[in-house]
């Protein structure tokens, strides 16, 4: 692990190589080791170890350059300030760029895990053996990956800006699939401590959902559903729109927050009062940083509260073009729940479909934030109250603007990751007049 | 005088020609092979690799509530070296990979990887068999006429800086952004087989876009000028012809803007390669990847409706349908010498008169489809990742020489014309799709009209590919792609080119979007 003396004499060497006004250097240092599995059996695995140094430089006159180095040698730490130097020197003057940020505060936040930070395939191969173990008791075939890492990373500038984090995190995921290929489950665990990851239970959900999933499939047409999407379907619907609260993009025309005719929706109640959407660095059970790219500090901060779009992110340019304070993009995203099982949710549905997760997203409109995406392994029929018949998956196009607009009823949020916006902490909900635009022959 | 870190003391400079990798190399290589042997392995593999990346371009947008253009330049160079080691023990693969390059830690890291086969040995499906390669001793360059690494960064600058403010000349014109992506690939491979192979690959990729803002209605349009990223050098920006082309995207982001919207419903389409090269990565390309098949992807990318039972007799799309795999051909984002098996790539049918004839393989799945030979598919995009299947170009032969375009669009009574790529998304066994494009044309009555906006087309893989009948000459054959393939846990990239001429669909569902 890169210590935060080593790290701050990195980073001290870099500055007093260079010879610019300006020079920041932000460090990245990984071990991860990983274990990959398929057809009930160990594939591919590893141990590595990753490091880099970004260094930018910046001129009296505002030209700024970037060198990237993974050698920290001396003499390739010179070499790299030296590129970033004649970079900067040959470009042109950045309107846009502003004076280095001074010290700051970060919040020192307490995600590391030593457990995790140091197991290796001993603490791993046994999640593997439960999840293939429940595979072949229950004649299906098991894939997944189960990993984890240590990171630090640090930061700093010739303003005296000086920050250092490390943190852990860790996942399982595994797919299961039955003999025919008619049905295919999933079960995912995140979290910070590899503590909390356990095979046997993610083995558990995902045979349970490909049991269920190989029953008489009931076909049904495209059209608008109630759906319930569970938390990891959830966690991509808010992965999409929590990166769209930039006040340049709402107020130049370029995000679902800029209003026709110009202006923009910030202070609107433009979402049911349930809705709550915000960062919160603080919340430790996500792997977050305490400071994001524009350096400033990680804050807790609401960007839709109780329905209302709260605040715009705004980087240090465009706040002082502004007159607003600047402040820093999500860090994270927790979206807030209320207090309801998912048993619940499917108790008061009357007719709706129980989705497990995503695949495959894209934005086809950036202004209504209308994206396109797949089902993926499990959707079930849910019938007065209760889960009935496995269903075909579906291709949708829906923005998530529409979905938490559309939502009627939250669980408890837990963190959760789908296949293509990260993690976040969030609830599963319950989302009316869901546009399933066709029918998928995935399985 | 800059000073030299450890890779450029290894690497050299690109004009180094020299017939047979470096004897530093070797000699680094030979540490992990010594190593693993001691351990037990029987197999060993090293890479030592150096990426190198250069981006440069311009932003162009307006201040805040003012018509004033800031002109935001950005320049960034980034390097990544280090290796990585793949062992045999056991029967079970094991990796490990370091930054660090001397022979001690080479050695630690080879023990390493050792540690975490004979570990993950206990819960192997089947041990790891291997199909034969030859050994070889080699050195290999990709063909580039000009060293884009040594032009000169303002000279960049200056061309981007020109062809945004072209575009941007119009007050009409919301934003132009342009970049100039500039990669190098350094690679050593030292196999316990017996080769010794360095290879040095180049590629560039530039791009412009416009986007022009109605904030009356509300709505944002871009258009892009399609340019394809390929494996040459300097040579391949100047033929762009970026400047000459900047006053036609300008104009065309303009007329997207004002386009009407397109009517949905069944409709024929005329897609043209700067598109067409997306489909044919999405639906063909990583549905003939045999890891897919076999389910090794199953929890991630996905598996595929191209079961193995289907080699050689499944009819996938219309007879006019020819498409091969192809890590030879000249340009290719994926054209190699030699894999990162080690294995002499090749080109080979993937697709044959609509016909499902072969998969991408490398030398561990071969045996599992009773092949006895790779194909040359192997590929890790660092020296970081553990080397697995990945795309070789693949691409669309064209149709008969006298086919133009014009004939394609002749023969179309309501339809539209696509051109550059959009929004993408496909099944996780590649049945069902959904593209949106760059731009899209009206085509009436036999002939192509105006520009019309919001349109996304799906299918069903193979019902979209047995509805091509037509596709033009190898006049009009151009060849697209992509740095950013994604697959694998973790995830790796991979570049990949699609090479096609424009073909015809007929009775494809045509979408409104949003």
């Amino acid at each position: 692990m890169l210590s935060q003396t080593d790290a701050k004499n990195l980073i001290d060497k870099v500055i007093s190589y260079s010879k610019l006004p300006q020079c920041e250097a932000d460090v990245n240092w990984t071990e991860d080791a990983f274990i990959r599995f398929a057809n009930n059996g160990i594939t591919t695995s590893g141990y590595r170890i990753t490091q880099q140094v970004s260094i930018s430089s910046v001129t009296d006159d505002k030209r700024e350059g970037n060198a990237v180095v993974t050698e920290l040698s001396d003499e390739a730490l010179k070499r790299g300030v030296e590129q970033a130097e004649a970079l900067a020197r040959i470009s042109k003057p950045n309107p846009e760029d502003m004076p280095a940020l001074g010290p700051q505060k970060y919040l020192v936040l307490a995600n590391f895990d030593p457990f995790t930070g140091s197991a290796r395939g001993d603490v791993m191969i046994p999640h593997v053996k439960a999840v293939i173990e429940s595979a072949r008791e229950n004649k299906l075939t098991a894939a997944g990956y189960i990993q984890r890492s240590a990171n630090a990373v640090a930061v700093g500038n010739r303003a005296g800006l000086f920050g250092y984090h490390t943190y852990t995190d860790s996942s399982l995921t595994n797919t299961m699939r039955n003999a025919g290929g008619s049905s295919s489950g999933w079960a995912s665990q995140t979290s910070v401590s590899l503590k909390d990851v356990n095979g046997e239970t993610a083995g558990r959900i995902s045979t349970e959902k490909c049991l269920r999933g190989a029953g008489t499939q009931k076909k049904l047409a495209p059209g608008k559903y109630t759906v319930i999407l569970e938390p990891a379907a959830v966690s991509d619907i808010v992965g999409y729109l929590g990166s769209n609260f930039g006040a340049r993009d709402a107020e130049q025309g370029q995000s679902f927050l800029s209003k026709q005719g110009g202006g923009t929706h910030l202070g609107e109640k433009m979402f049911p009062e349930h809705i709550t959407l915000r960062s919160d660095p603080l919340d430790t059970r996500l792997a977050t940083a305490p400071w994001g790219p524009s350096l400033l500090p990680n804050q807790r901060m609401a960007w839709i509260e109780k329905g209302v779009v709260k605040n715009f992110y705004y980087d240090r340019f465009w706040a002082s073009k502004a007159g607003k304070d600047p402040t820093p993009s999500p860090g994270n995203l927790v979206l807030d729940g209320q207090d309801n099982t998912l048993d619940d949710l499917i108790r008061s549905t009357d007719r709706g479909l129980l989705i497990t997760r995503f695949w495959y997203i894209r934005v086809l409109q950036p202004q209504t934030l209308q994206v396109t995406g797949l089902t993926r392994d499990g959707v079930f029929l849910v019938e007065k109250g209760k889960v009935t018949d496995p269903v075909n998956n579906f291709r949708w196009n829906e923005s998530p603007v529409r979905v938490l607009q559309n939502t009627t009823k939250l669980t408890q949020p837990l963190r959760s990751q789908g296949a293509e916006a990260g993690s976040s902490i969030v609830p599963a909900i319950i989302a009316t007049d869901f546009n399933l635009a066709s029918v998928s022959d995935a399985v | 005088m800059l000073a030299v870190n450890h890779a450029n003391k290894l690497f050299g400079a690109p004009a180094d020609t020299a017939a047979k990798p470096s004897p530093e190399l070797e000699k680094l290589g030979g540490a992990a092979l010594a190593e693993a042997k001691k351990q037990g392995a029987t197999y060993c593999d090293i890479r030592i690799n150096r990426y190198r990346q250069q981006f440069s371009g311009y932003r162009l947008a307006p201040q805040r509530d003012s018509n004033k253009t800031d002109e935001v330049p950005f320049i960034t160079d980034q390097q990544s070296f280090g290796f990585g080691v793949r062992v045999i023990a056991n029967g079970q693969w094991g990796f490990a990979a370091s930054p660090l390059v001397t022979p001690e830690e080479i050695a630690r890291i080879t023990r390493e990887a050792v540690v975490v086969a004979k570990a993950n040995s206990a819960l192997q499906a089947s041990p790891v068999e291997l199909a034969p390669t030859k050994a070889y001793t080699d050195r290999w360059t990709s063909p580039f006429e000009k060293d884009p690494f040594g032009v000169q960064v303002d000279e960049k600058l200056e061309l981007m800086h020109n062809a945004t403010a072209i575009i941007k000349k119009d007050p009409k014109v919301f934003a132009a952004f342009g970049f100039l992506a500039i990669r190098g690939e350094d690679k050593y491979l030292a196999t316990s087989d017996g080769s010794s192979i360095q290879q040095y690959v180049v590629q560039v990729f530039p791009a412009l876009q416009a986007t022009a803002v109605d904030f009356q209605k509300n709505i944002s349009r871009t258009r892009s000028y399609s340019i394809p990223p390929v494996s040459e050098g300097w040579e391949a920006i100047a033929r762009a012809n970026l400047s000459e082309n900047a006053p036609r995207i300008s104009a065309e982001v303009l007329e997207h803007l004002a386009a009407p919207p397109v009517t949905p419903g069944k409709k024929d389409l005329v897609l043209l390669p700067t598109h067409l090269w997306l489909t044919i990565h999405e639906s063909l390309g990583h549905s003939t990847e045999l890891d897919r098949a076999l389910g090794y992807e199953a929890n991630f990318a996905g598996t595929s409706f191209m079961t193995t039972e289907k080699m050689g007799s499944y009819q996938v799309g219309s007879q006019l349908i020819n498409v091969f795999g192809d890590r030879t051909n000249a340009g290719g984002l994926a054209s190699v010498k030699y894999d990162d098996d080690g294995v002499l790539t090749t080109k080979f049918p993937i697709i044959e008169k609509g016909i499902f004839k072969h998969y991408q393989t490398i030398r561990d799945q071969a045996h599992l489809i009773g092949e006895t030979e790779s194909r040359g598919c192997c590929y890790a995009d660092s020296w970081a990742s553990v080397p697995f299947q990945r795309m070789p170009n693949v691409w669309l032969a064209p149709g008969p020489r006298d086919v133009t375009p014009d004939d394609l669009i002749a023969g179309i009574d309501d339809g539209v014309l696509i051109d550059g790529d959009g929004s993408f998304s496909i099944d996780q066994q590649r049945y069902n799709f959904q593209f949106g494009g760059d731009v899209f044309y009206e085509i009436k009555g036999g002939k192509k009209r105006g520009m019309i906006s919001r349109v996304a087309y799906q299918a069903k893989t193979t019902d979209f590919w047995h509805s091509c009948d037509g596709i033009a000459g190898a006049s009009y054959w151009q060849q697209f792609g992509s740095f950013f393939d994604g697959k694998g846990e973790p995830e790796q990239i991979n570049a990949v080119s699609h090479g096609c001429s424009p073909a015809r669909f007929r009775q494809v569902n045509v979408l409104l979007t949003d």
